[in-house]
């Protein structure tokens, strides 16, 4: 008899423990979901389908606003924060000798490795006295914390990409009278564009979503999507805050399903 | 020849690594290639072939020695300073790129006017017989195709020197022996030094002006094909470059000494002992020779047959005649006559 592997699958229980899991995970959004659509201005009562609570939070100045914010401070943050793991990545995976790899590999790691509050409260106190120093005031702060906290995300597929090409194409752009400024564009560019683009998209969701180190960051005026809705909360929850959640987790979805549709295309390319 | 064109590399010298776990890729090395010649780089995996190349394109430096171009010298220029184009083993084609836009992509580097650069890789297209193709993504291409591309792409801004390291080697058989005769008419036709990586004797043999042959980071003869086959230096470039059987003898008076058979020598030798060294076509069956041999085996080859035997003394030695002879049996005594302009007397081990 052909030896078998331990397949996890063939464990007695293994479908039951499957399916609680797949319901303690889904079926909560799926909740969310449903009552976003909900006539009645309950989340627990089922008062009849309607829109109603999307055109009331489409309406709401507020939460305009604080949607735009979002958006700005995503697309901001994940262009800056992209651009630096782009730079990390070339500089890294570019010099394999390269003194002290290891300290610039931690130091772009370094938001997934420090707890978020703490990451937060000295962000806070930092900003202060800088706020304090420069008068500055704007929406500047939140694109600076987030891109710090977006970079490594941006980093792995960006680096990914680049272990994986070939490193002969540069030393032949070198050979074909290209200045390492003319390979960098020319060449390791143009093939780590679809590293750069899955990498912005991950910063950019990553960005969107992001509570704690916002909460502590922003000053007055400055909610975006997710601290505007956890102030709602505090006051009780409306079928509104759901509308938004879904709309913000459509959003999620499709950049995260373009984000796979890319890094497989990718992928194949490669073979 | 090109004066401009002449490549000298002088006491070149390569380490990789430190310590312990250094590693002499080059040692020395000095020659010198012609300008607007086919030079062949031949030596045995791991001898040093490609870090001599990467020295010359510019992708590494030396660790000693110099390398000049013409009167210039290019030791530390960068590649994209260094008129010498490469095409690699692995072709190294730009996957986001077409056909053309690969050719014309050294051109463009350089600043040269879109008309004129189109015109050029037209020319360099139908050159390599790949005009059909330009517009094609080069993933979609053979292996033999992307080889083609490779070339021009690398002749397209007219380097004086051209670098090839082992190109043919991931080719089939017959595509091999076609890419032989395209490389040499290609080398005519445009009057480009080029410098050849190959592994094969044979391709070296049937390719090149001139042969370096390279062993443990060392060029151990330089010469055409005919001097180094005729005429081998050492033992090593003997054995390397087609068969070869090496006799132990002792070498006194003009004559070198097989148990008690002497052969006198054509060129003068140092007294003392020595290897003769012959290849076996040149070995001659003689009924009654004064040296003899038993013979202990035969290979039929189509064309030829080898004869295994054993000399009086044990050696094992090696002939080939014609497949028309009568074929001698295991253990049957035959003469030898080894022709003096045949026999060369290299250093004893
Ligand atoms: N970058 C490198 N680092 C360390 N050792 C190397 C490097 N490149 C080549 N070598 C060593 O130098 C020697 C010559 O290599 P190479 O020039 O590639 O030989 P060839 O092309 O003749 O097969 C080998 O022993 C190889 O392991
Ligand atoms: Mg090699």
């Amino acid at each position: 008899m052909a030896e078998r592997r331990f397949d996890p699958t063939r464990l007695p229980g293994f479908a039951t423990v499957a399916v609680a899991v797949f319901v303690l995970l889904y079926l909560p959004i799926a909740t969310l979901v449903a009552y976003s659509f909900n006539g009645g201005d309950s989340v627990a009562v089922w008062g009849g389908f309607s829109l109603d609570w999307y055109g009331r939070a489409w309406a709401n100045e507020t939460v305009k606003a604080a949607a735009l914010r979002s958006v700005v401070i995503a697309a901001c943050a994940s262009a800056l924060a992209t651009t630096l793991a782009t730079l990390a990545a070339v500089g890294v995976v570019r010099n394999r000798r390269m003194k002290g790899r290891a300290v610039v590999y931690m130091a772009i790691n370094q938001p997934l490795m420090v707890p978020e509050i703490v990451t937060a409260v000295a962000l806070l106190i930092f900003f202060a006295s800088v706020r304090q120093f420069t008068g500055y005031q704007g929406l500047g702060y939140l694109i600076a914390a987030h891109a710090a906290f977006c970079v490594p995300f941006a980093y792995l597929p960006i680096s990914a990409r680049l272990e994986g090409m070939d490193a002969t194409l540069e030393a032949a752009a070198a050979d074909l009278y290209a200045t390492p400024r003319q390979a960098f564009r020319h060449v390791t560019l143009p093939l780590l564009t679809p590293g750069i683009i899955a990498g912005a998209m991950l910063a950019f969701v990553i960005s969107l979503d992001d509570v704690v180190i916002t909460e502590f960051v922003k000053s007055a005026g400055q909610d975006t999507l997710p601290t505007y809705m956890l102030a709602q909360m505090r006051r009780g929850v409306s079928p509104e805050v759901n509308a938004i959640s879904t709309m913000l987790l459509m959003v999620t979805v499709v950049l995260l399903t373009a984000f796979f549709i890319i890094n497989k295309q990718t992928n194949r390319g490669k073979q | 020849m090109d004066e401009a064109t002449r490549v000298y590399v002088k006491d070149a010298s390569k380490r990789f690594g430190h310590g312990a776990t250094v590693v002499h890729a080059l040692a020395d090395v000095t020659l010198t290639i012609e300008g607007g010649s086919f030079f062949t780089l031949l030596g045995p995996s791991g001898c040093g072939k490609t870090t001599l190349l990467r020295l010359l394109a510019g992708f590494e430096t030396p660790t000693g020695g110099r390398i000049l171009l013409g009167d210039q010298d290019v030791t530390a220029l960068p590649p994209n300073r260094r008129p010498i184009n490469t095409v690699f083993q692995s072709y190294a084609l730009f996957p986001h790129l077409s056909v053309a836009q690969n050719v014309g992509f050294g051109l463009k580097m350089q600043g040269i006017a879109r008309a004129k650069r189109d015109a050029r890789v037209d020319q360099m297209l139908a050159l390599v017989r790949m005009q059909d193709f330009a517009e094609r993504p080069v993933a979609q291409l053979s292996g033999g195709q992307q080889q083609r591309v490779a070339l021009a792409r690398a002749l397209a801004p007219e380097p004086r020197v051209l670098l090839l390291d082992e190109p043919l080697s991931a080719l089939d058989l017959k595509l091999r022996k076609e890419m032989q005769i395209e490389l040499k008419r290609l080398q005519r036709e445009t009057g480009i030094t080029f410098v050849f990586v190959t592994h094969d004797q044979e391709e070296a043999l049937t390719m090149s002006d001139r042969i370096a042959v390279m062993s443990a980071g060392r060029v151990q003869q330089i010469g055409t094909p005919r001097e180094i086959y005729a005429h081998p230096a050492n033992r090593f470039v003997a054995g390397f470059i087609g068969e070869s059987n090496f006799l132990p003898v002792t070498v006194a008076d003009g004559a070198a000494r097989i148990g008690d058979h002497r052969i006198s020598l054509a060129a003068p030798a140092d007294p003392g002992p020595a290897t003769l060294a012959i290849r076996p076509e040149d070995i001659m069956l003689e009924p009654g020779a004064a040296l003899s041999a038993e013979v202990t085996d035969t290979v039929y080859l189509g064309n030829a047959v080898q004869i295994m035997a054993r000399l009086e003394d044990g050696t094992q030695i090696a002939l080939r005649q014609p497949a028309t002879i009568d074929l001698p049996e295991s253990g049957q005594r035959i003469g030898l006559r080894l022709p003096v302009e045949a026999v060369q007397i290299l250093e004893a081990e």
